[in-house]
């Protein structure tokens, strides 16, 4: 009997901290909205966030998208090359930046630099009190921390996302026609007649949510820190980990959604 | 016994727990106005909670808690944050934004609630800093500061917007004794400066002595006396003997 309690236990225990953790994830996003109207509006706030979380991954997603595309045009040619259609690279590179690798790749690099940080951040403060010295001086922390956070995260990541497709786009182009020498016309005729406008905005779409995500996993996290130094660090860890496997998920939520 | 004296909080019944944890059991306590007043126990008796929940920051499960008056564990989230207002907070590592320097610490509160011109926020947080002792320090960061002058910092961040009320959690611990003397001292001189009601929670008699009008001590969620520093010299409880003269034998338990 005791073993099948603890059996149940066991099962049971990861399920309730699931829900659990879900459910107070989804009462800040709510409890945030409601601040959203509320004023004051502390626009100096949410640009210094836009700038964080936004022209600071600048470079990382230039980088990501540039090499994305690259990679993604070598990949594509052989499976291509061997029934003589090359000429499709451009059009695969550009879909496939455009609906999974752009918005999937650039925000997964963001919550590694900026959901971490945000995480690290609202975690210290809350374990040196300044949380409740905020709370003390009759500012909500919420309106004053995650707010911007929240609000910059879904402003910047659709912005960086058409970089990271823009960027891969150009450096398919580089490595099919420049380095495997596809024809020009070919690549660039083709691309146009297969993509189309709509699968960009399927992946703005996509980079809009997980803008979202990842700046509330990372606000979430750092706000229910607890146990000092070492209890920033796990959240931290937490954050970037469930950030990652949050964005996957919707991936394909979306994706099937919007098929 | 305190009688004859305007009161600015009272506490009545007030129990909290935390999952099967029961912090408070029936805590009563008055404070009287333009005063200080300590209140004692040993560590881990729930004192800061009772700081929070007099401040609204934690809501007590039952019992009212009365601010001028007013029982704020009926009012909603607005009203409470206009009556968090009243007070100014002095927490225990002193709680500076870090990412902010001295001024922009202290200049918080007044751009947040009040629509000064950067000049009168000037002055009034050079008046600040000159109450707690400090000048020249306007541009530092929190990192850059001792123990102590991180409290002074904390201390004219709380009475800058001239709160009726300021609440200390534990000032002294973990400070030196010459630093404690500075720290009690701060205490009473702003006391006596802005003639404010000050509540400090400690488990420092010495400190307690020097500085308090009132006194209350609290153990095993109650409260165990609630009376003027005479009462607390003359008493026979058995609970305050043994605290005052820090043993371990006696009807308080050792964890």
């Amino acid at each position: 009997m005791e073993s099948l309690v603890n059996l149940l236990t066991v099962i049971g225990l990861p399920f309730t901290r699931l829900i659990f953790g879900a459910g107070r994830m989804f009462l800040l996003f709510i409890e945030t909205v409601v601040w959203a109207f509320r004023p004051p509006f502390r626009f100096k706030l949410l640009l210094k966030q836009v700038e964080f979380i936004g022209i600071n991954s600048l470079s990382v997603i230039i980088l990501t998208g540039t090499f994305t595309g690259m990679v993604f045009a070598f990949q594509s040619y052989i499976g291509f090359s061997k029934f003589g259609a090359e000429y499709m690279v451009g059009t695969v590179v550009a879909l496939g930046m455009a609906r999974e690798l752009g918005p999937v790749l650039s925000s997964i690099m963001v919550a590694a630099r900026a959901g971490s940080a945000i995480t690290a951040e609202i975690g210290t403060m809350r374990v040196t009190e300044q949380i409740d010295a905020l709370y003390a001086l009759a500012v909500e922390p919420v309106q004053y921390l995650v707010l911007p956070r929240i609000f910059a995260g879904i402003i910047v990541m659709p912005i960086l996302n058409a970089v990271a497709v823009f960027c891969g786009t150009i450096g398919g182009y580089f490595v099919g026609v420049n380095i495997l020498g596809i024809n020009k016309t070919l690549y660039l005729q083709n691309m146009y007649r297969y993509v189309d406008l709509a699968d960009f905005y399927n992946g703005m779409v996509k980079a809009t949510v997980f803008g979202l995500i990842l700046t509330l996993v990372g606000s979430y996290k750092g706000f229910y820190t607890k146990g000092g130094a070492a209890g920033v660090g796990q959240a931290t860890t937490e954050s970037v980990v469930l950030s990652c496997v949050l964005i996957l998920v919707f991936d394909y939520i979306l994706t099937a959604f919007m098929f | 016994m305190i009688s004859g004296v305007d009161i600015q909080i009272e506490v009545k019944n007030l129990h909290k727990s935390f999952g099967d944890f029961k912090v408070h059991k029936g805590i009563d306590l008055l404070i009287p106005k333009g005063a200080i007043t300590v209140i004692l126990g040993p560590s881990g008796t729930g004192k800061s909670v009772l700081l929070k929940q007099i401040m609204g920051l934690i809501m007590p499960d039952k019992g009212e808690i009365l601010v001028d008056g007013v029982d704020i564990t009926k009012l909603d989230k607005k009203e409470l944050v206009a009556v968090r207002k009243k007070f100014g907070m002095l927490f225990q590592n002193a709680a500076l934004f870090d990412s902010m320097n001295v001024y922009e610490n202290v200049a918080f509160p007044l751009r947040e609630h009040t629509k000064l011109k950067e000049k009168e926020i000037r002055d009034i947080v050079i008046e600040k800093l000159r109450v707690v002792g400090l000048k020249d320090v306007e541009y530092k960061m929190p990192s850059e500061l001792s123990g102590g002058m991180r409290k002074r910092v904390g201390l004219a961040r709380a009475i800058a917007l001239e709160p009726d009320i300021i609440l200390y959690d534990e000032p002294t611990t973990g400070l030196d004794p010459i630093m404690k003397d500075v720290v009690d001292n701060l205490i009473y001189n702003t006391q006596k400066k802005l003639n404010i009601t000050s509540v400090v929670i400690s488990h420092d008699i010495d400190s307690t002595i020097k500085i308090a009008d009132y006194v209350a001590m609290i153990y095993d969620g109650k409260t165990v006396i609630n009376g003027t520093i005479e009462d607390l010299r003359t008493t026979d409880n058995p609970y305050v003997q043994q605290f005052l003269s820090g043993s371990m034998d006696g009807p308080i338990k050792i964890f």
